[in-house]
């Protein structure tokens, strides 16, 4: 009522993110109400013993997953940014945003074929390994982001004031990491906790899994969305509990410059340079192995033949095609969002993070329901696909432009004050800028992610409409491997090229608004 | 901008042309790919019956049986034999095959020969398909309830400790298997075939257990509700016609419906046909499921 009150006084300006905000709220709520309409669903708390045990585990397993991936990508970030001038490190740093988005099956074999010779590697230990693989290089990035939006200034400071390595990590890089720490848990926690390729291949055993499987069986194989519901709903329930009670103080927003840091000197000496450069190497083979994994297969003989097919081409052709446009949709959603949540604090995170729970597959059933079982609206395949990984990327594209959106506002703030610009003139003169780099960082995610998916492309793709991953699936479906992992290479290829493109028309002369 | 929108509305234009008579049949990934048999069906097909044959797939196994896959569909094909509701009236088996362990034979010289040397061995390390997710999963179990009928829980307690994990669907199980990770895979008798046609491969060998091997039909069915009955019927008769089923047989690694030695591709005359299990009562899938849960991580 008092958030009714409170939309109904808002300004003109705020009509497209209040409308975004809609938007997002019916991309999640629609299809679920589809599916309760549809299915007439009713609630009952009917629970074996196997499913405690497993939401259990899958609270232990989330959590241990995020703190190793998060101590790790910190200490990664932290190393990065001291060398960052040196160019292998800014490969690395470019390679770390592809790594996120391969498609789960080619990490998941990575992971088996390189540690796999020297351990038993399936049960908890895989599981932990294997989220910590994946998840590590998305913290990297977005820590490495923050760190690098620190300007100069702090660190001529902090240099004056004679403070060393570690003096000026807790001066300055410290408090950066810190408030990155909530948000980057509750994304992480919430990844591994609807795993299901990792879990199931990596666990071993049905012992170690996820409510993810159990929803997915409901959904595909019994018809029972009674149970998926519901199940769904108990997902829901532990995930916003567990950000409820640890987490809902945090916010990314909080992520503001302290003025009035203390500076403290440190005697104490910090990392060699050597030290350092070792550590590097160690993580980067570490989270890399997938990628080297892919390389490795990747060239075989059945890599030109590829490229005469016609199937490769109508891929590449796809797959561009629903990055480009989700992942545009998917920033604007974002910034108009961020936008909302700076301003309006009653407006939370917490919409956005959920979107990692809701199970692809059910929300994927709510939308086929609502399109072509009530018929709700008619609209052509590639446009659902395009719309529903700009929404399933939101979370991310959301945690990569936070932090530098907070802090770069928040500075502007008294300038455009002054100057009394606002709106979208001030985001795109004052802000937007400063902005570029995460924004297209952002983009560049959003649009790749959407090109891993596979469970939205199964539910709506045709034929003639599908994706590099898709194909690479689908190969090997037909045992063959050989193909599946040459496209994973051009998949690998198509990703650098895309995020190259993307920075370079980022540089050019037409965004230079300065 | 413009060129934006121009580039989506030639975007939605392209998936919304229509042409003549349609028949929308669906499928599986593997089936209307590329690579599948499905192009050269549609071809064929095409040339006879002045309609346009549109397949439509799915990659998520199990899905096929799916009320939110059959829509606007008029035939399904793929259907496996236990998913499949007989009481359906024009339906066909288009194709066979029996669920088997596949080894590579220059790494295994000492394949165990039944089912139950297979359940006491110590040295192997199997992958199969969990039964939750993958269709090929629920065939282990059935074949094992086949075989050791009351004895189905302790031996599948025993065969887990050989299993390196329970993968969540066939590629990955496979692709598990030919990275050289496990020693066995959970697939079919004829996947040998595979690598011998297409790939001169000959170290991959399917098990033969002396127990017999548990079948599996593919089946292919008009939908009631589909407005091209005649054409749907006719796809049918299309399918089972001898020249399209040695196309089946050698693309889709299956036997064909029907036992014509000329029908079956040269390559897999030379494997060895299991023994097929007694399998009269068709099995649940969900009580066995719920005896796999409870035995393996109860």
């Amino acid at each position: 009522m008092k958030l009714g009150l409170r939309l109904l006084q808002a300004n003109i300006k705020d009509l497209i993110p209040i409308g975004v905000f809609f938007l997002v709220l019916a991309a999640v709520v629609l299809p679920v109400f589809g599916l309760v309409y549809y299915y007439n669903f009713s609630f009952t708390l009917n629970f074996s013993n196997y499913y405690f045990t497993i939401i259990f585990f899958t609270i232990f397993q989330s959590f241990a997953s995020a703190f190793f991936s998060i101590v790790i990508g910190s200490v990664f970030a932290l190393l990065l940014i001291r060398h960052r001038h040196h160019k292998t490190i800014k490969l690395i740093v470019n390679f770390l945003s592809i790594l996120f988005v391969l498609p789960t099956i080619l990490s998941v074999f990575g992971i088996l074929t390189f540690y796999g010779q020297y351990f038993s590697i399936y049960g908890i230990i895989g599981i932990l390994l294997g989220h910590t693989i994946l998840n590590t290089p998305l913290i990297t990035r977005i820590i490495f982001q923050s760190l690098n939006d620190i300007s100069s200034n702090e660190y001529m400071l902090a240099k004056q004031m004679s403070l060393d390595k570690l003096g000026i990590f807790f001066a300055i890089e410290w408090p950066i990491i810190k408030k990155n720490i909530p948000s980057l848990f509750v994304i992480v926690f919430f990844i591994c906790f609807v795993s299901f390729t990792p879990v199931l291949i990596l666990g071993g055993s049905p012992k170690y899994s996820t409510l993810e499987v159990a929803i997915y069986y409901s959904v595909i194989f019994n018809n029972d969305f009674d149970a998926a519901l519901n199940l769904l709903l108990i997902q829901l329930s532990i995930c916003l509990f567990i950000y409820a009670a640890f987490f809902k103080n945090f916010k990314s927003s909080n992520f503001i410059i302290d003025e009035q840091r203390n500076f403290y000197e440190n005697k104490k000496r910090g990392f060699s340079f050597y030290f350092e450069i070792i550590f590097i190497i160690l993580i980067s083979i570490f989270i890399f192995s997938p990628i080297c994994f892919i390389i490795l297969n990747g060239f075989n003989k059945e890599l030109i033949n590829i490229f005469s097919s016609s199937y490769l081409w109508h891929a590449i052709n796809n797959t561009f095609v629903i990055c480009f446009f989700s992942g545009t949709i998917s920033v604007f959603v974002a910034l108009n969002y961020l936008n909302l949540i700076y301003r309006k604090k009653y407006f939370t995170e917490i919409l956005i993070y959920s979107l990692i729970i809701f199970s692809p597959v059910v929300m994927a059933v709510g939308y086929y329901i609502l399109l072509f079982k009530i018929s709700l609206f008619d609209i052509p395949n590639i446009l659902i696909v395009i719309v529903l990984n700009a929404i399933f990327s939101l979370p991310f594209t959301y945690n990569f432009l936070a932090p530098s959106y907070f802090k770069v506002t928040h500075e502007n703030e008294d300038i455009s004050k002054s100057i009394n610009m606002y709106g979208l003139q001030r985001f795109l003169i004052i802000d937007f800028p400063r902005l570029k780099v995460p924004i297209i960082t952002a983009f560049s995610v959003s649009s790749i992610l959407s090109a891993s998916d596979l469970v939205i492309i199964s539910f709506f793709g045709t034929n003639s409409l599908s994706t590099l991953t898709q194909t690479i699936y689908r190969l090997m479906g037909s045992y063959r491997m050989d193909e599946a992992y040459s496209v994973s290479l051009i998949l690998l290829m198509f990703c650098i090229c895309y995020f190259g493109a993307s920075y370079v028309f980022m540089k050019g002369k037409l965004w230079n608004t300065h | 901008m413009q060129k934006i929108s121009i580039i989506l509305f030639f975007f939605i234009f392209l998936n919304s042309s229509f042409a003549q008579e349609k028949l929308v049949v669906g499928t599986y990934d593997s089936f209307s790919a590329d690579w599948g048999p499905g192009p050269i069906i549609e071809e064929k097909f095409e040339e006879i019956c002045n309609c346009d044959l549109q397949f439509i797939s799915t990659s998520q196994a199990g899905t096929l049986n799916n009320e939110i896959f059959l829509n606007g569909k008029d035939v399904i094909l793929g259907v496996e034999m236990h998913e499949f509701n007989y009481s359906i009236e024009d339906w066909h088996e288009y194709d066979h095959g029996f669920f088997s362990f596949i080894y590579d034979s220059s790494k295994l010289t000492n394949p165990p020969k039944t089912f139950e040397e297979l359940v006491n061995r110590e040295d192997l390390k199997i992958v199969v398909q969990d039964p939750r997710t993958s269709p090929v999963g629920i065939g282990l179990l059935r074949w094992m309830k086949s075989i050791f009928k009351d004895d189905f829980s302790i031996k599948l307690k025993q065969l887990d400790q050989n299993i390196i994990t329970y993968s969540p669907g066939w590629s990955e199980a496979y692709g598990i298997f030919l990275e050289g990770n496990a020693d066995l895979v959970l697939s079919y008798s004829t996947s040998p075939f595979y690598h011998q046609e297409y790939e001169n491969e000959y170290k991959y060998k399917s098990l033969n257990f002396t127990e017999g091997h548990l079948a599996t039909r593919e089946i292919v069915y008009v939908r009631e509700e589909s407005m091209n009955q005649k054409l749907a019927k006719k796809f049918i008769d299309f399918i089972i016609e001898d020249e399209i089923q040695k196309i089946i047989s050698s693309m889709n690694i299956m036997y064909p419906s029907v036992d014509k030695t000329e029908l079956v591709p040269e390559k897999m005359k030379n494997l060895i046909k299991p023994k097929e299990i007694d399998y009269k009562v068709f099995l649940e899938s969900e009580p066995l499921i719920e005896t796999w849960l409870e035995t393996i991580a109860g």
